[in-house]
This record gives C-alpha cells, structure tokens and sequence, in this order.
C-alpha cells in the first residue's frame, strides 16, 4: 500500500478529523488506491513535455475587480447569533476547554 | 397566467413533489413544501419572465425559506442569514422556490448514495442511481415534479444526473453565474447549473440567474444570456466529434445513441469533424487532485465554534473540531479532506498538485487548438455508461469517480457543457453532451434546440 495506516491518522490530525482505529486498515486502502490513480499525472510528465512547463491554470475573469476597501453592513436577513451555535457580545462562544494544545500540534 | 392559475398550479406542484416522495429527492418535508409555494404563489410579481414556475433548489445553495444541509450531518437544520443571488433572482423573476433537493453530501459524488440523508432512487428503476450529486435536483424533473431546478457542478455533477435520470442539464462557463451563497466545495471548478425537462425550460432559467454579481468577484462582469431562436438548421455550424470521447469499451447503447445524434446533426446541415483532445485521459486524475485540495481547505470551517452541530463532552480545542467535524461528515467527504491534505502536504505538492495544476493548463490548451481551428462545438457521450446499480460503486471510490470522465474537462477549463436526452437503452436514458466556448452558450443551446427537435429523446437507440 502506497499509504499506510500510520499516515492516514497524520493526515487526520493535520486535517483536524477524528478517524476511528478500526477504520485506518481501510481508510489506508482507499487511499492507496486513489493515490495509485492519480500518480499517473507524474508519469505524463515523464514521457516528455507533458506539462512540466506549462503554467498553471487559472479559471475566470482575466483581471480580478477588487472591492473598494470600506466597511459596510453585512447582507445577512438575520443576526449572526442566530446561526451560530452560541453567541455573545460579539463573540462566538465555545466550550471552556482545559487546554489550547500547543504542545500536541509539533507531536 | 392569471393570480388564480398561479395558485393552481402551485398547489397542483405542491401534490407532485408530494406523489415523488418515495424518490428521496426532496428534503423539505411536502407539508412545509405546500405551504411555502401557496405563500410565494400569493406574493409573487407578477411581471417576471418565470412567472409562477416552481423551481426546486440543490440544498448547497442557500435560501431563506428552507434549512441549508448540503446533505451533511454536520449543517444538520441550518438556517442560512442570506440568500444566494441565483435565488433571489428566480425569485424577482416570479418564479417559485419549491423546496430543497438531495444531494451527495457537500455535492461529493456521483450517484447520489452519500447524502446523509438517505440514497435519491431513480425515477424509472429504483435499483439504480440518479447520477450526482445534483441527483434530487434530476430525479425530480425527471418524475415531472417541477419543470426546472438547480443544481451545481464541480466535475459533472449537473449534466451527469441529467444524462442519467433522462433530462436536460446546463453546466455554463466559468463566471457566467454568481456563486454568492453556493456552498463553496473545489472553488476554481464549482459553478451553479440549472436541470430542465426540455432545453427551453433549462435555457431560460439559466438566462435568468446569469450576469453580473457584485457581491462574486469571480462572476464576470456582463450581461445576462440572451436565449437564442429556436432554429430551423444548424448550416453554418462545424461540430468537432473528439475521438477519446469514443473508446473501444464505450458501452454500446451510448455509442449507438450518439452515432444516431450525430447522423441528425448531419442532416441538420452542420458539418462534422473528427477532432483529437489529447489530453483526456488525464483529466479525472487531475481532477481528483484538484478538487479534494480546495475541498480540504474550504471545508476547514466547519469546526464545529460557527455553523451546523458541535461535538459534545471534549475538554481540549483540537479535540472539539476533530470531534465535530469526524462525527459530522460522512465517509465521501472525510476521504476527500484526507486526500486533499495528502497532495497538499509537505514533500507531495510538487509530485501531485503542482502537476495537475500543469495538466490543467494542458487540457485547456487542447480546447483552444481545436476551436482556433473553426470548430464552434464538440458533441461527446455525456457518460460512458447508462445509471449504474446502486451499491455497485460505493467500495472503490475510483471506479466511481470515472463516471465524470467526459463531464470533468470542462469543468477544469471553464468551457461551457450541456447535455440533453438522445435516446435510451433498455428504458434507461442516454445523455449527449455540447461543450462549447467560453461565454458562447447561446451556440451550444442552439445546435441543442435543433437536435432536441430532431430526434426523440425516449426511443430505443
């Protein structure tokens, strides 16, 4: 298998997804079999001038319109608080937490 | 219409998306339905193009009225603060918003079997899938109860379904339709799209919800798209047949239907040429590069601090969007996050999206060959195969994704695409597709009202 159930629960947790354990041997499978597929994109590359100096391309308008940089109402029908699962003065509110986790993001 | 036939003929759609329950199409309970479309059949203007035509509505597009899900667990009940342009403009046209369709969750999929909602059944053989992940959207035109709906499209995701539930689905270029308040999924690909049971019915609500946006900046700033006449010939058109469109395993029912369409569009009096898009092949790896990357990052909002569900009961940060986000995505949408952060990732960007991104601009650059050479429209099958067996794709995710093989290109060029009925195979319909140049549509709607007119979509090919 190109990708191991060890790196599918790294790219979980960089992904911020919790994967059960018991799914990782299957997860990791899937994966493999679409990480397979896609790597034939390197292979065009290497039978010769199949793109690797073809610039990248960008969908849309030519010439992006900026907006002018002003502050104004947002167009929203209803306040924010009512589609947030909790809010006040302001803020979005979440559980109180023990921790931030700085440590365990450099794991 | 008069005000009194308007209510009519709400009601009279309120009871057919009510009979089309069994298909799962719907996610808005029929009661709630019958209510909003009487109140939008009493309040609506009564001047507009779409005057009292019910419209269903892709639940990734965000209304008012209605709950926005994206068939996720995780957006479960939420209510959207605004609405998407393309609604409000149905809306100021006097069309009638009738209701939220299902779809693959996030509008990942292509038969709509990821929802979390429950599978849409096809609407002529409920063993089979109604393609996606506009599948509620097309199932629903196809039983007949609604003349319209929208849909989005990311790789196929619009004229795919419709090529298998046997209607017509218009995919429009690149910044033709304001993406505003369109759940975002692969951002340099999604573009709204519009399902109809005739190329009228699909072409004039596309006409509608087109033009400029100031609220998208990457909706182009023009005019709307004026809707051509329905013409009596195609003389004058050159119409490219691209020959990796037609492999040897081409199911041989499709194979047969387009050959039909083609000889049609012959006799139309357009001249036919064989055409090459050499790069075909690689469209669907680059896509399954491409798309899982920018859903990767556009869905990294939902976290669980400010829309949809939270998880409960954890005590550190990481764990409360891990938490949130495992439990409330399904499995479609989770391998694509995990694939998505896997070609990003530190030491593979260059091997996998770096490439694509390259490829890309090679599959656009063989659209640009071959229409620089007096071609104005390719013709292609829309799939390879008629609406395959439910279940029978789900356990090897590439096998499904190659039912957007000739969908995905013009996605990852943002050429425009339409596909319409050309017959069927054993009852299940056929799809032909138009891919035309950018901002051109009215070309590709044209050549599709006469070969709409010129052959039957429902006969055996």
């Amino acid at each position: 298998m190109s990708v191991t159930p060890d790196e599918v629960r790294q790219i979980a947790k960089l992904a911020e997804l919790s994967v059960d354990e018991e799914h990782l041997p299957e997860l990791a499978a899937q994966m493999s079999r679409i990480v397979d597929y896609i790597a034939q994109l390197g292979e065009a590359g290497g039978s010769g001038g199949t793109g690797d100096h073809a610039k990248p391309f960008i969908p849309g308008p030519d010439a992006i319109r900026l907006r002018e940089d002003v502050v104004a109402p947002q167009p929203l029908e209803g306040k924010i608080s009512d589609f947030a699962p909790a809010f006040k003065d302001g803020f979005f509110l979440v559980p109180k937490l023990g921790a931030f986790d700085a440590g365990e993001e450099t794991a | 219409m008069t005000e009194v036939e308007v209510l009519a003929a709400a009601k009279a759609a309120a009871t057919r998306l009510s009979k089309a329950k069994r298909l799962n199409a719907l996610l808005t309970p029929p009661a709630v339905v019958r209510k909003s479309l009487v109140a939008q059949a009493k309040a609506v203007r009564a001047s507009g193009v779409l005057y009292g035509m019910p419209v269903a509505v892709k639940d990734n597009i965000c209304t008012l009225d209605f709950p926005t899900t994206c068939g996720s667990k995780i957006l479960e009940g939420y209510q959207s603060p605004y609405e998407a342009t393309v609604v409000t403009k149905l809306k100021a046209a006097g069309a009638l918003i009738a209701g939220k369709a299902n779809l693959d969750e996030f509008a990942m999929g292509s038969s709509t079997e990821h929802s979390a909602y429950g599978r849409v059944l096809h609407p002529l053989d409920r063993t089979r899938v109604p393609g996606g992940s506009s599948g509620g959207s097309a199932a629903l035109v196809a039983a007949g109860a609604v003349p319209a709906a929208l849909g989005s499209e990311t790789g196929g995701s619009v004229r795919q379904p419709a090529a298998f539930c046997g209607v017509v689905g218009i995919k429009p270029t690149y910044g033709r339709v304001s993406r505003y308040g369109l759940v975002a999924f692969g951002s340099s690909l999604d573009q709204v799209g519009v399902l109809g049971r005739s190329v009228h019915d699909a072409a004039r609500v596309l006409s509608v919800i087109s033009g400029r946006d100031p609220r998208d900046n990457t909706c182009e700033d023009r005019d709307s798209l004026r809707l051509p006449t329905v013409p009596e010939r195609l003389e004058g058109f050159v119409i490219g047949i691209p020959k990796e469109y037609f492999p040897v395993d081409l199911h041989p029912g499709v194979r047969r239907a387009c050959d039909r369409a083609i000889r049609a569009l012959k006799d139309l009096g357009a001249a036919i040429r064989d055409v090459s898009l050499p790069h075909t092949a690689y469209a669907i790896p680059t896509y399954y590069v491409i798309a899982p990357a920018e859903a990767s990052s556009n869905l990294a909002r939902f976290d669980g601090v400010r829309y949809g569900s939270r998880a409960g009961g954890v005590t550190t940060l990481a764990d409360l969007y891990r938490e949130t986000r495992g439990a409330g995505f399904g499995p479609e949408v989770q391998r694509r996050i995990l694939v998505g952060t896997y070609v990003l990732s530190s030491g593979y960007y260059d091997a996998y999206y770096r490439k694509a991104q390259q490829m890309r601009a090679l599959l656009a650059q063989d659209f640009r060959n071959v229409f620089d050479r007096g071609v104005d429209l390719l013709f292609t099958p829309t799939t390879p195969t008629v609406a395959f067996k439910a279940g029978e794709r789900t356990k090897d995710p590439v096998a499904m994704y190659l039912a957007d093989c000739f969908t995905a290109p013009a996605n990852l060029t943002g050429v425009p695409a339409m596909s319409l009925p050309i017959g069927r195979v054993k009852g299940l319909p056929v799809g032909g597709q138009f891919i035309g140049q950018p901002f051109l549509e009215d070309d590709m709607i044209e050549a599709a009202y006469a070969l709409e007119r010129a052959i039957s979509g429902t006969d055996e090919a």
